[in-house]
């Protein structure tokens, strides 16, 4: 019996290693060296001559924090908005449609079905067709609130500073209300009828019933969509980088945004690594966040 | 009676929300379907009335970007799910079925790269594969897209091996199987769903990268199809009847996928983002 189990135990850490082993080097292996990176000088003259690169300390995070042409304040601050306010609409429409779609009438699976696309579709295409209706000629959403009178000249969405963030926000909102609706329904699906029932025959109206009983069960649920939601929204790309590339003047730049261009575009490696750095360190307490919520209720279960 | 009366104004509500959210995709078909002279026309026709394919036959012609773009995203996503599915397999079933110490860990360190940004360690393989002389060939995207659906399909899988009844190890091991043999003879065949379930999460996220594609390939004829169509709109501004063709290209294997596999897919995405 003993031996079984030793036995049992090299084969599921056997089982799984192959795997663990790629992600260490394709994942784990780039995730030091970026760290290491961060703290070097590696830029563009530098990235081919080992030798003329050296350590610089924390040189390259002082500077983009408090350097002249440094904005990653203001990317984080950036994010931070976009991510609140996305998150903030996905997840009340979200739970809305959730409600709605989990009962059960005529087309209710269809209609919940088809919301789904949005999800799966490649981001950069969702971008460009949201680019599109922006479009301050020929775009649908001026041509819709002209025609509603709530403005009287077609608005410049994507060239000014103060609506190029609501832009991507909506974009960003329209990607995200999937994902929100469903996990929020299966969380639905857990309670049981007989609840329900009872509240019923107890005379709780439909508010306290969503307040007392609803919420409250499904809290669990509740509490992974916005916690993921955070992390999938705070680490966004695609998205800005196909609408605005973070501009106009950085109105929209993010920290993956600046990162990669401070990488790709600059070619400033060393720096861009310590601007990924600092998105990791966020998603980082969030993250272990969420695991210590999943752990809690797998104990639970 | 009342119940009727309940499930229209549901009806009704689901119908409206179902066109204000379908309603981008529709603009979408709607704009590849139009000239250039009605999209800019104002107000703009919310159906076309001057109805051509010249925006799809352009991008279907030999000389364009789309359909080099849609043969690399195969070879790069099919590359991807190959290696992330088989990769996968194995270690669900180990993290499932086997209680070994470190099994949490392992979870948690799966659990924790799906959560990771692609811009940290973007540089560093950029470097790495830079170094191996991978810049530029279908490799550098396959590997990269590789780690995105591997913690997604492991976290898949091992809920679907979870939910296979024990007894039927017992049972292939009391017949004669050992670990692996009752892993390929019993297990596998009986974890199908959840391996094609797996499979089509990771071709999906492979389709749909866009910042692995524009670093590790600047060769335009190497490029995927989302790095395609984002070059293709910087250059040619305006030109959206072309652009949302292009568009609607790039989205079609998605949306077959979709229309195919929805059931699966919900299942799927619900049980790797709540069970874990």
């Amino acid at each position: 019996m003993k031996k079984r189990n030793h036995i049992s135990i090299r084969a599921g850490f056997l089982f799984a290693l192959p795997a663990a082993i790629y992600m260490l080097i394709f994942v784990g292996y780039p995730m030091i060296q970026n760290f290491i990176l961060s703290f070097k000088n590696v830029d563009v003259y530098t990235f081919s001559d080992t030798a003329k690169q050296s350590f610089v300390g924390l040189a390259n995070y002082t500077e983009l924090f408090s350097g002249e042409e440094a904005i990653l304040s203001t990317a984080i601050a950036n994010t931070l908005i976009f991510t609140v306010i996305s998150i903030f609409f996905q997840f009340f429409i979200g739970f809305g449609l959730a409600l709605l779609f989990s009962k059960k009438f005529k087309g209710s699976s269809f209609f919940r079905g088809v919301t789904m696309i949005s999800w799966l579709l490649p981001v950069t295409v969702a971008g460009l067709l949201f680019k599109f209706m922006f479009a301050s000629k020929g775009g649908i959403i001026n041509q819709l609130f002209m025609s509603l009178h709530l403005i009287d000249a077609p608005l410049e969405w994507l060239l000014d500073p103060k609506l190029a963030m609501a832009a991507i926000v909506v974009a960003n909102i329209w990607i995200g209300i999937p994902f929100n609706m469903m996990l929020l329904i299966t969380g639905l699906t857990t309670i049981p009828e007989e609840i329900y029932e009872s509240s019923k025959l107890d005379g709780a109206n439909k508010f306290q019933t969503l307040f007392q009983i609803t919420i409250p069960m499904i809290r669990p649920a509740i509490m992974s969509v916005l916690t993921l939601g955070f992390v999938y929204t705070f680490k966004v790309f695609d998205l800005v980088w196909v609408m605005t590339k973070g501009g106009p003047v950085n109105s929209t730049e993010l920290v993956s945004t600046y990162a990669y261009k401070l990488s790709f575009e600059q070619f400033q490696f060393s720096k861009g690594a310590a601007a990924a750095n600092i998105l990791f360190l966020i998603l980082f307490v969030v993250g272990i966040f969420y695991i210590k919520l999943i752990n809690d209720e797998e104990e639970v279960m | 009676m009342k119940k009727e009366k309940g499930n229209w104004k549901f009806f009704i509500i689901g119908a409206i929300v179902f066109v204000i959210f379908i309603f981008p995709l529709y603009w979408m078909v709607v704009t590849a379907l139009k000239t250039q002279v009605e999209i800019f026309q104002i107000p703009t026709p919310l159906w076309p009335k001057d109805l051509t394919f010249d925006a799809f036959a352009d991008q279907l012609s030999a000389s364009s970007d789309t359909l080099r773009g849609f043969k690399n995203s195969v070879i790069i996503a099919s590359g991807a799910t190959v290696i992330s599915t088989i990769l996968a397999i194995p270690a669900a079933y180990g993290l499932a079925r086997f209680k070994f110490s470190g099994r949490k860990v392992l979870i948690l360190y799966f659990l924790m790269t799906q959560m990771l940004p692609s811009t940290l360690i973007l540089t560093s393989l950029y470097i790495m594969f830079s170094k191996m002389g991978l810049l530029n060939s279908y490799l550098a995207p396959i590997l990269a897209d590789a780690t995105l659906g591997i913690p997604f399909s492991i976290i898949i899988l091992r809920t679907y091996f979870l939910s296979i009844p024990k007894e039927l190890d017992e049972a292939a091991k009391i017949d004669g199987c050992n670990s692996i043999t009752s892993f390929t003879k019993v297990m596998l065949p009986i974890a199908k769903p959840g391996i094609v379930v797996a499979a089509v999460f990771s071709f999906v996220y492979a389709w749909g990268d866009l910042i692995y594609g524009i670093t590790f390939i600047t060769d335009p004829n190497m490029r995927p199809i989302t790095s395609s169509i984002y070059n293709y709109v910087q250059q040619y501004q305006t030109l959206w009847n072309a652009t949302m063709a292009f568009g609607i290209i790039a989205i079609l294997p998605v949306v077959l996928i979709f229309i195919f596999m929805q059931k699966y897919i919900v299942s799927g995405l619900t049980n790797g983002a709540v069970k874990a």
